[in-house]
Formats: structure tokens, C-alpha cells, sequence
């Protein structure tokens, strides 16, 4: 058996609770958008919720990217160029054609590099393009006060309204996939228990190689 | 190795102090040297020491009235005279009558033991600084000396911004970086004594009738009523550094504003070995006094430019002096008195700085002023609507029609219904007539009236002027055929007018025989026609270019403005499209011979006129005063007196007519609908910039019943 | 898709084009009438300083009529004689002339026309009755009538084509001149300025009605008036039926997105939704869990036959 530990406690705690948030804003955000609708929260209910777990989230992102800026969990998010396209095509072909041969999962986490190239592109996108993108939109609405009337010739709050929903509507996405990748770890809970322990086990791929 | 330490230290030390030294004592010698003024201590021979026993006679006295009329207050009259007499007698007398009804400072300088008053020096004995109050509402301590010396009524002039007046050039009067001294002490006016430098004090010998040839010297000068003593205005101020010195601060004259008791006929001009200046009441009398400003005090000096120096109600006037008495000016120069008898607000004790609001020694002329009279708070109002509201008419039954006129009319123009019939509005100085009974020769007043269209005309007026006073404003319709500049002021069209300054010119004639009367009529109606084509079409495109944008700002109404125009000697050297520089006269010439020319010859020697044709006061000042008024390339330093003779000097009237603010005289009934509102009547809708569609319509009253207004 | 939404943005355009047309026309058609002459009054009521101070309450009463106002009002093509019916032809007008009521019925309930009128006065009248500004022993509400909110010199019926913000600002203005205090009333309301800046205040503090006018004139107390956001937050928000309806010809829901983006300068949570973007999204959604339920079915197998195979 082989066992690294991949996830140091404070990525951990930032997971989960970054999980839960995420949780909240979905479910709120969705009682705003289709208030009225039935099994909703209550609009005035969902609103100070969503206004404050958004804060939160923002704080979280914050210690998000400070807390890559100061310890070693930061260069797990910096793309080694070389061969790049090759192992996103040796991903891609593992998860559309080798997962259903059982072939052998092409990437092995270490403590050098805990990402697979497909991993760490999405995740790149989705913390440092759409989270500063929901972010700022956020804020805007809580702040829309002070925004001029019109962006681009659009209603500012509109613009502003747009954007937030589109990078919801994406995270959505992103959320049910990464629910689904991770069972497929070698078994359906290795990744799962990773993130709890954080001790990644793989017994495998030592038994057969 | 210590020397030079001490030697670098000693340099440290002596380079400031000699500077200082040098700013102190050398400065002002070689300022007076090079303006040809001098600068002594002063002295006033009514400036007595009394004895205690004195003291308290002059206190006793000072209080009399006021300790009899309250006591007679309180005494029943349904009593014997005899009885009645001995009770307001005793009540009058006691110790705590005697407290309360006499003048403050008497206790002040009992207590202090002062039994001469020396001017300033004594007054800043208590009152080295003061609070005042600023608009805002905040307050400040100053220097008292430093805030009068610093005040219009000192220096005259300001080199501050704030200037509602605009220059030909555009531009608005020291709102650039260069800013010059201007106000009364430089200004351009239509009366070259207004050189105060040359005008300050004169002694004329004259001759009147009753004498019988013999000589009887009188007062004449500026520095009648300007409050400093010396024997020239504050020039000093005129220049980037520099102070007043000493001995012309001790002469400010404190009590004619602040005595209730000031002897005018202590005012008159004294020679000594130093030269002439104005003598002043200096008497403990006078001093004991001190009590607020009042109508009363700022009139000793004000109604002169108010109702006049003859208007009947000019107290101050009536006190000529003990020698040598000054002498009056026959034609007013607003003609708009401010009296009891004259003016609804004088009548009900409103006294002149309930308006005109102090700042310590500084008092607003509230902010629209067509004349390039300096002003101490340009940025502080002083307007009717300020007491007045909105909505003023509340008695008449036409009250919502009159109050619907408050948009396009000053209260003024309904208010002020005549000016004083001496309001002089065309005067000859080049031309002088022979007074018999004064024994003078006098500026020839061509034409005065204090009839509206005559002697004042309506224009549209937002506030702004020009750099000569001309009223700026626009019809709210913006129309741009109103061009006041070209039309009004520039153009004399009554008949009646005409034709009295033509009796007038064939007057002249007889002593003048050189006057060629339909020319002279056609200059003095016509000004403009002194102009060459070329001068005349640069006017135009100035007025158009220039001015239009200070026309068009903010809101104008339709005041009344006093006109005024003087035929001057003028340099022509520097003349443009809207006048030349005057040159000033000297007074005593003047008067005594009647020879103008003359008078200008002697005037125009004064040192200070001569540095005005010099090269260092030509860029420190006079091409941006030029600039202001219409002279694009410069001040010519031409000196135009050569070998005892005037080169290019020739006498003309101002290009246009000044126009002058009337703010007081104020009639508590204002004009009648029709005075206006017919096709005859004083206002000139056409000449104003309205269409005849519009003249026709404000020409008709049709649907007004005035059989009420006319009760 | 595309084909769609190019023949949508076409329609739309040659909306406009009609609509712009008919703008024109209107306006030709209103320079054939001749224009009403209001000079006669005018001539003394256009001063902007025409006033007096009423001797009874020492308050300042205005007569001055903005001539612009009144050329672009509801009322600009009457006469003025036509609601002021006394002898007004002399200077001073008469007393007796000066306190006889305006004739407003006449034109608003008896002309033939009034039935079709969008806004029917009688029912109008019987909101306002029962508004509270009608109750008739507050002191402060003393003299409270129409034209205390409705300068009848000024009056348009609705703005369309002024900014939203203009004309919600506009309204709110005349609340809010009287009713000081109501912004520290409204601290419960979140995002205060926003709201204001993009609702009225009456369009809380009236009743939705049945009547199918746009706004009552039952003004409600403070207590029965609406506090439940999703009344505005949400698809059937009331604000659709009120000012919002103004904002453009078609409705709102049946936009493109393209069109939402240019007409909708107020955004609304919960109301404002982009039927296209959610549809498209919630579709994205739907596929992806499809693919992903498959995958997982995949290897699901996979899993299947691997231990199909070790057995």
C-alpha cells in the first residue's frame, strides 16, 4: 500500500467549508432567481443568508489565495507547459475510452504534483477566472448603489446580474462533475476519503505493476 | 578653526537684518523719493489737553439732553410748569440719571484718565484688536489698525479678485494671475480730480461777488472725506510690499465715523511746512461721543455721492468749515438721497450697516456693481430680497401682478421714481463757467436731470459691468439686438435733451468762441461719432466677441441706471475703440483761472504722473489696465507734456455714457402700471431687445383696471 | 437558433420602425390643430414671481405657470377658460370668480368619450375615499385634493421615453416632499436607494386591483401596505402591471436577450429573468448529469466484467 499525504488540514477545513458555502449559495441563490416558486426559501429569508455566505465565500477565496501564496499547496496549481496537450489528451482518453477497458488510471498523485493536467486546468479556471468573476458580481449587486447607471450601453445592474448568473450556472456544472470524478479514484471512495484523511491510499496499482 | 564658524554665523544673522533694515527705513525713503511724496508726523491744533474740572463740564453737557428728555418722560405732565420743571430737574441730576444716559466712553476715559484724544493711538488703547464676525456666522480676532488700514476706506483700491467687472478685453478684472491695483485711487471716472494723487488736498484762492474781489481761500480734494490725513492717499498700498508709514496711520481720522458728535466744520484743508492735507475734528468733544455706527455718520461723507452736495437735506454740507471752506459740488452725482425725508428706509430708521453688514472695518457694496469702485467683500450680498423676501407686495389689491414683475425688474426701477433734479449727466471740464457768488471758475454742467429717461435710463443688468461702468446684462428672450453699448449709453435720442445741451453750447459760446455748437451738440449726444470707422468697427467686434458672454450670464433684470458723461482733456496716444486715458486737472489752476488746459499742464507734473509714463510702472500696472480697457497693444509711455506744451492731448467725451447704480431713495409707493405700460412711456421695450410684436404688447394694458391703482 | 433570433431582432426592428411612424404622424397630426391660444392668461401667469402671501396662513400662494410644462401636458390643448369658467377677462379678477371650483367632471365623467378613457374617474374618486389621504380629520390633510400630487398645469399622463430612473425619481419627489421622514420609515428595507431609485412609492403603498388600471389611488397606511419581497421578486412580480409595463411597447417576457439587454435598464431579482439563459443552462445541466450517468453506467460495467473476469 502506498500512501501519501496529499492534503494538508487547512486545505482540508477550507474544503469543507467552502463545500458547505457552496451549498448554501446554490440553494439561496435559487430562491432569489425563482422566488415564488414552491420548496424555495422564503425571499426575505434567502437574502440575508445569500448576502452573508457570499461574504464568507469571498473571505474563504481570499484565504484561498493567500493560503497557495504562502505555503508549498500553491505549485500544485502551476501548469508545467511541457507536454502539456499530451497528458490533457491522455486524461481526456482515460475518462472517454480507457476508464471502460479498466486500463490503469494514467496519472498518479504525488506530493509534487497531486492535480492531473484535466484537474488543474478546471480548477484553475474555476478559482482564478470564474470565483473572482461571482465575486466581484456579488459584491456589485450588494454595492449596486454606487455602480454607475449604464455599462457598455446596458443597464449596469442588468450586466452585472447576467454575469453573476452565468458563472452560477457554470459552478453548477463544475460542482456536479466534480462530484462525479471523484469516484473515480480507484475505488469510488478513494478520493472521497483523501479529503477527509488526507492521506491518499492507492493499492493497485502496487500489486499489479 | 572658530572664525569662520563665527564669521559664517555672523553672515547668517546680518543678511536678514539688513534686509530688514533695508525694507524698514531705505524702502520707504526711496518710495517717496521716487512717487514725490512726503510723509511727517501730524498734528491737529484742536487735539487739547483738558483739565478734570473741563472734563467733567464737557461730560456734564454731553449728557444733558438725554437726562432731561428721560426724566421728562417719567414727570407727569397734569402739573404746574414751575412744579413740573423742579421734579425733572432733581430727577435729572441723580447719580444713577447721570449713569445711564451718558455716552460710554465718558466713564471709559474717567476711569482711564484721558483728557486728550491723539486719533488712533488714544482708540487703540483699549481697542488694539477686535472681534468680528464673519458672514458665515464664524468669528475672528484681528489687528484693528491692520483691518482698517487694509479697508476700502483707507487705500481705496484693491488688488483682490472679486470684480463683477469685466474688461473690453474680456476678461473679468483681476480674476488672472496679474492683478493690479484698482478702484477709486486710479479710476479711469468721468471727474479727473478721481486722481486722487494729483486731488488729494487744495487750497483755492477765490473771489466771490459779495467780497467785492477779495480773496477768500477755500477747501477742494478727495481727501474730504477719505479718512486718512496725510498729505496723499495711501499710495504705499498701491505697490507689492510695503506699508503706510506711521505718521499717515496716526492721521486716520477714527471719529468721523465713530463720533455722534463730529464738528465737519473741522474739516478743511491746512497748510504747513510739509504741504497741504485735511484738518479733522481732534477734540475730546468729539471723542467722548464714541458710540455705533449710525445712518448719521456714514452720511457726513456718503450724501455727497447720495443726494449731493446742495441737496437740501445734507446735514454735512451745512458745515463748510471754521476757514477755509470747501467747496460744494453743484451737480450730484447720483442724486438719490438717503434721508428720512427722501427714502422709505432712512424714514424708518434703518441705519446703513443693516444693509451693508460689517466685517470688522470691512463693509460690503454687495455684489453687483457696475463700476470699478473697490470693494472690501465682493462675494457678500446686499440686496433688497435679503429683508424683503419673496413676494414683498402684500397690501396692494395688484400684489400677485406686482410680485409677477420681481423676475424682470429690480425693486429699484418701480422704487425709485426721480433722482434730485441737480443729477448731473453731461459735464464740461475742458469749457469751465464763472461762478459770481462762489468766485470760482466751475466745471460747466452741460445738462442735469433727475428724470427718468433723461437722467436715468432702464437696462438690462445681471450684476457684471465694464471696465468704464457700463450695466451688463441681456433680454431673458436672447434677443441679441439689445447692445446698450452701441444704443443707450452711447447715444443721446430725447429731443428735450438735445436741445437743452444746445442752449447750453450756445452758452458757451459766448465765451468760448471757438465752439462750433452743432459739433459740440454732436459730441456730447453722440459719442461715438469722435471715433474713426476703423475704431468704430473694432468696437463692434470687442462688444460682440468680448463682452457678449459676461452680458449673457445668470439672470438679468431691469434696473435704473444714473447716466453720466464728461468732455476731458485725454492723451490720445493711448485711445481705443471705447475712450483714451484721461489726464487729471489741478485743482487750485482750475478754479482760479478757469484756464483748463492749464490746469492740466500742472497736474500732469506730479511725480507720480510722469512714473506712470515710465517704463517699470508701464509693466507693473498700466498695460494691464490698458488691456482692461480696450487698448490691446500696450500703454504708450508717451509723456504728454513737452517744453511746457500738451502734445497729443485733445479734449473729447467718453465714448459711451458711464452708468451708475441707484440704490437708495427709495419711495415706499412704486411707479404706476401706465408709466411704463404705454406707447409713450419711460421704458424702451425696443432699445431693451424686445420684437415689436412684444413692444406693442407690453405697450397695451388691456384687460387691467386701473382705477384702483390710480386712487 | 440563429435563424431565430435574426428574424426576432428583424420583427423587433420593424416594431420600432412603426412605432416611430406613428410618433411621427401623431406629432404631424397635432400641427394641424390649431394651436390653443393661452396668451391672453399667460401674459401675467408666466411670470415665474407671480405670487402672494395669503393673509390667513402667511404662506406664500404661487400663480406663476410654467408655459413649457403647460404646452407638453395632458391639458396643454385646452383652453384655459374651459376649466376655469369665471369672469377672468378683467384685472384684478373678481373674488367670486376666484373661488369657483374648477369644472374637472365636465371633461373627465361627461363627455361622450369618458367610458373608453383608460383611467375612469369615478373609480378613481372611490380609491381616493377611501385612501388615507382622505382622512378627513388629520389636520395636516386639510385642503388635501387631487391637485395637492396633480399639477393639472403640468400633468402628463405617462412619461414614455423619459429615463426610468427619471420618472421614478420624478414621482417619488412628490411623496417625498411632504413625507420628510420617510426615509428613516423605509430602514427595514433592504438596499434602501435602490429601491427607490428603481420603485415608487406607490407602487408598495397601493393596492393591486382587479380594474385593470396601472395604479390605484388608494394610498394604504404604512402597516397595510407591502412588505413581501416576492411580490416584486419574482416571476408574476406587481411590478409588471405597473410602471414596468411603460417600459417598452411588447412585454418583457417574450423578448430576446438582446432586446432585455437594451430595454431593461432596471433589474430586478427574481423578476427579471432571462427566459433564454435559464432555459440554456438548465438544459446544459440536464446533459451533462445524462452524460454523466451514462459514464458512471459505463463503468459500472466496466466494474462488471473486471470482476466477471477475476471470478
Amino acid at each position: 500500500m502506498n500512501a501519501i499525504y496529499l492534503y494538508p488540514l487547512w486545505v482540508r477545513i477550507w474544503h469543507w467549508f467552502n463545500a458547505l458555502l457552496f451549498v448554501i449559495m446554490l440553494w439561496s441563490g435559487a430562491s432569489l432567481h425563482f422566488a415564488g416558486s414552491i420548496g424555495l426559501l422564503d425571499f426575505s429569508t434567502a437574502r440575508p443568508i445569500h448576502n452573508i455566505a457570499g461574504i464568507l465565500l469571498a473571505l474563504s477565496w481570499i484565504a484561498f489565495v493567500i493560503g497557495n501564496l504562502v505555503t508549498s499547496n500553491g505549485r500544485h496549481y502551476r501548469v508545467q507547459w511541457h507536454g502539456f496537450i499530451r497528458r490533457l489528451i491522455t486524461q481526456g482518453h482515460y475518462y472517454a475510452v480507457g476508464i471502460f477497458n479498466n486500463e490503469p488510471h494514467p496519472f498518479h498523485p504525488s506530493t509534487e504534483m497531486k492535480l492531473n493536467t484535466l484537474q488543474q486546468t478546471s480548477y484553475l479556471a474555476v478559482m482564478y477566472i470564474l470565483m473572482p468573476l461571482l465575486i466581484l458580481s456579488g459584491g456589485a449587486f450588494l454595492f449596486s448603489i454606487y455602480l454607475p447607471e449604464t455599462l457598455w450601453g446596458l443597464g449596469s445592474v442588468w450586466v452585472v446580474a447576467m454575469a453573476h448568473l452565468t458563472v452560477a450556472y457554470c459552478l453548477v456544472l463544475f460542482i456536479m462533475v466534480h462530484l462525479y470524478i471523484i469516484t473515480t479514484g480507484e475505488t469510488v471512495t478513494t478520493n472521497l476519503r483523501a479529503m477527509v484523511s488526507g492521506w491518499h491510499r492507492e493499492m493497485a496499482q502496487e500489486k499489479t505493476e | 578653526m572658530k572664525l569662520p564658524i563665527i564669521r559664517r554665523w555672523f553672515i547668517v544673522v546680518s543678511i536678514p537684518l539688513i534686509l530688514t533694515l533695508l525694507y524698514q527705513f531705505v524702502y520707504p525713503l526711496a518710495f517717496e523719493a521716487y512717487v514725490g511724496k512726503v510723509n511727517a508726523p501730524l498734528v491737529y491744533n484742536n487735539s487739547t489737553e483738558l483739565t478734570s474740572v473741563e472734563f467733567e463740564t464737557l461730560a456734564n453737557e454731553l449728557s444733558i439732553d438725554a437726562r432731561q428728555r428721560a426724566a421728562a418722560a417719567i414727570v407727569a405732565a397734569d402739573q404746574t410748569p414751575l412744579a413740573r420743571q423742579v421734579k425733572i430737574e432733581m430727577l435729572m441730576n441723580t447719580p444713577s440719571a447721570i449713569r445711564n444716559s451718558e455716552p460710554k466712553h465718558i466713564q471709559y476715559f474717567r476711569d482711564a484718565g484721558i483728557r486728550r484724544y491723539d486719533g488712533p493711538e488714544t482708540c487703540l488703547h483699549c481697542h488694539a484688536t477686535m472681534r468680528i464676525q464673519h458672514g458665515d456666522g464664524s468669528h475672528a480676532t484681528v489687528n484693528t489698525l491692520n483691518d482698517l488700514v487694509n479697508s476700502v476706506h483707507f487705500k481705496f483700491q484693491t488688488e483682490a479678485g472679486g470684480f463683477s467687472t469685466y474688461g473690453y478685453d474680456g476678461r473679468q478684472v483681476n480674476s488672472g494671475g496679474h492683478k493690479i491695483p484698482v478702484g477709486k485711487i486710479n479710476r479711469a471716472c468721468g471727474i479727473p480730480g478721481s486722481f486722487t494723487w494729483t486731488g488729494w488736498a487744495a487750497l483755492i484762492a477765490s473771489h466771490p461777488e459779495k467780497n467785492h474781489g477779495a480773496e477768500v481761500l477755500r477747501s477742494e480734494g478727495c481727501g474730504q472725506c477719505h479718512i486718512g490725513g496725510n498729505y496723499q492717499p495711501a499710495t504705499e498700498k498701491m505697490m507689492p510690499i510695503g506699508d503706510v508709514p506711521n505718521e499717515a496711520k496716526n492721521g486716520i481720522d477714527c471719529l468721523i465715523c465713530h463720533a455722534a458728535q463730529y464738528d465737519m466744520n473741522q474739516r478743511y484743508v491746512i497748510k504747513d511746512e510739509k504741504g497741504l492735507r485735511w484738518n479733522q475734528d481732534r477734540s475730546l468733544r468729539a471723542a467722548l461721543t464714541v458710540k455705533s455706527i449710525s445712518s448719521e455718520t456714514c452720511l457726513r461723507c456718503h450724501q455727497h455721492n447720495m443726494g449731493g452736495d446742495v441737496y437740501q437735506h445734507n446735514t454735512a454740507a451745512k458745515e463748510l468749515g471754521y476757514i477755509n471752506q470747501r467747496i460744494l459740488h453743484r451737480g450730484a452725482k447720483r442724486g438719490n438721497p438717503f434721508s428720512s425725508e427722501d427714502d422709505v428706509h432712512a424714514a424708518a430708521g434703518i441705519q446703513c450697516t443693516d444693509c451693508h453688514i460689517p466685517e470688522g472695518h470691512l463693509i460690503p457694496r454687495g455684489r453687483k456693481g457696475v463700476d470699478l469702485v473697490a470693494n472690501d467683500i465682493p462675494i457678500k450680498d446686499v440686496t433688497c430680497e435679503s429683508c424683503h423676501g419673496q413676494a414683498p407686495h402684500n397690501q396692494s389689491e395688484y400684489r400677485a401682478l406686482l410680485n409677477g414683475h420681481i423676475a424682470r425688474l429690480a425693486c429699484e426701477t418701480c422704487h425709485i421714481k426721480a433722482l434730485q433734479p441737480d443729477n448731473v449727466v453731461l459735464r464740461d471740464w475742458v469749457h469751465p463757467t464763472w461762478n459770481a457768488e462762489e468766485g470760482i471758475f466751475e466745471p460747466t454742467d452741460i445738462y442735469r436731470s433727475g428724470a427718468p429717461g433723461k437722467g436715468f435710463i432702464f437696462l438690462w443688468f445681471n450684476g457684471n459691468g465694464t471696465f468704464l461702468a457700463n450695466a451688463l446684462g441681456s433680454n431673458p428672450n436672447g434677443s441679441a439686438d439689445y447692445n446698450p453699448l452701441m444704443q443707450q449709453v452711447a447715444r443721446i435720442t430725447d429731443p428735450d435733451v438735445i436741445a437743452a445741451v444746445r442752449h447750453k453750447a450756445i452758452e458757451l459760446k459766448q465765451r468760448y468762441s471757438d465752439i462750433d455748437v452743432d459739433a459740440y451738440v454732436e459730441m456730447a449726444t453722440n459719442p461715438l461719432s469722435q471715433l474713426s470707422p476703423e475704431l468704430l468697427a473694432r468696437r463692434e467686434a470687442m462688444i460682440a466677441n468680448n463682452l457678449r458672454n459676461a452680458m449673457m450670464q445668470g439672470e438679468s433684470r431691469i434696473y435704473p441706471f444714473k447716466l453720466f458723461n464728461a468732455m476731458m482733456y485725454e492723451d490720445m496716444s493711448n485711445q481705443g475703440p471705447f475712450g483714451a486715458m484721461i489726464l487729471p486737472f489741478d485743482y487750485a489752476r482750475y478754479y482760479e483761472t478757469g484756464d483748463s488746459a492749464a490746469a492740466v499742464k500742472v497736474a500732469i507734473v506730479d511725480p507720480i504722473i510722469q512714473r506712470m509714463y515710465q517704463e517699470p510702472f508701464k509693466r507693473y500696472m498700466m498695460d494691464e489696465f490698458m488691456a482692461y480697457f480696450g487698448i490691446t497693444d500696450g500703454w504708450k509711455t508717451v509723456y504728454p507734456l513737452v517744453n511746457e506744451q500738451l502734445v497729443n492731448v485733445e479734449p473729447h467725451w467718453m465714448r459711451q455714457m458711464g452708468t451708475l447704480m441707484v440704490n437708495h431713495g427709495i419711495q415706499s409707493k412704486g411707479r404706476e402700471c401706465i408709466e411704463c405700460h404705454a406707447p409713450n412711456g419711460i421704458m424702451d421695450f425696443n432699445q431693451l431687445g424686445y420684437s415689436a410684436e412684444q413692444t406693442a404688447k407690453l405697450e397695451q394694458l388691456d384687460g387691467i383696471e386701473l382705477r384702483h391703482k390710480s386712487d | 437558433m440563429i435563424l431565430h433570433a435574426s428574424t426576432l431582432r428583424l420583427n423587433r426592428a420593424r416594431q420600432l420602425l412603426i412605432m416611430l411612424m406613428m410618433m411621427a404622424f401623431s406629432l404631424a397630426a397635432a400641427n394641424e390643430k390649431v394651436p390653443v391660444n393661452h396668451n391672453a392668461c399667460l401674459r401675467c401667469h408666466a411670470m415665474p414671481t407671480l405670487a402672494y402671501r395669503d393673509a390667513n396662513s402667511n404662506k406664500i400662494i404661487n400663480l406663476s405657470i410654467d408655459s413649457l410644462a403647460l404646452s407638453h401636458s395632458v391639458h396643454g390643448k385646452l383652453a384655459c377658460a374651459e376649466c376655469h369658467d369665471g369672469q377672468f377677462d378683467r384685472y384684478p379678477h373678481q373674488f367670486d370668480a376666484q373661488n369657483r371650483p374648477l369644472s374637472c367632471v365636465n371633461c373627465h365623467e361627461e363627455k361622450a368619450d369618458a367610458a373608453e378613457r383608460h383611467y375612469q374617474f369615478k373609480t378613481i374618486e372611490e380609491e381616493y375615499n377611501q385612501s388615507v389621504h382622505a382622512t378627513p380629520d388629520a389636520p395636516e390633510l386639510k385642503g388635501f385634493n387631487c391637485h395637492s400630487c396633480h399639477d393639472p398645469h403640468q400633468f402628463r399622463a405617462s412619461r414614455i421615453g423619459e429615463p426610468l430612473a427619471k420618472i421614478i425619481h420624478t414621482n417619488n419627489q412628490l411623496c417625498l416632499s411632504c413625507h420628510e421622514s420617510a426615509r428613516a420609515h423605509h430602514a427595514w428595507l433592504p438596499n434602501q436607494e435602490k429601491h427607490w431609485q428603481a420603485v415608487r412609492c406607490i407602487d408598495c403603498h397601493t393596492p393591486v386591483t382587479e380594474n385593470d388600471q396601472t395604479v390605484s389611488h388608494q394610498i394604504l397606511k404604512a402597516e397595510a401596505s407591502n412588505h413581501d419581497c416576492v411580490n416584486c421578486h419574482s416571476k408574476n412580480s406587481r411590478l409588471l402591471n405597473r410602471l414596468y409595463q411603460y417600459r417598452t411597447a411588447t412585454n418583457l417576457e417574450h423578448q430576446g436577450w438582446f432586446n432585455t439587454a437594451v430595454f431593461n435598464d432596471a433589474y430586478v431579482v427574481g423578476m427579471s429573468r432571462s427566459p433564454l439563459l435559464d432555459r440554456l443552462a438548465l438544459g446544459v445541466i440536464g446533459l451533462t448529469l445524462l452524460v454523466l450517468i451514462a459514464h458512471g453506467f459505463g463503468r459500472y460495467k466496466a466494474y462488471q466484467r473486471i470482476t466477471r473476469n477475476r471470478k
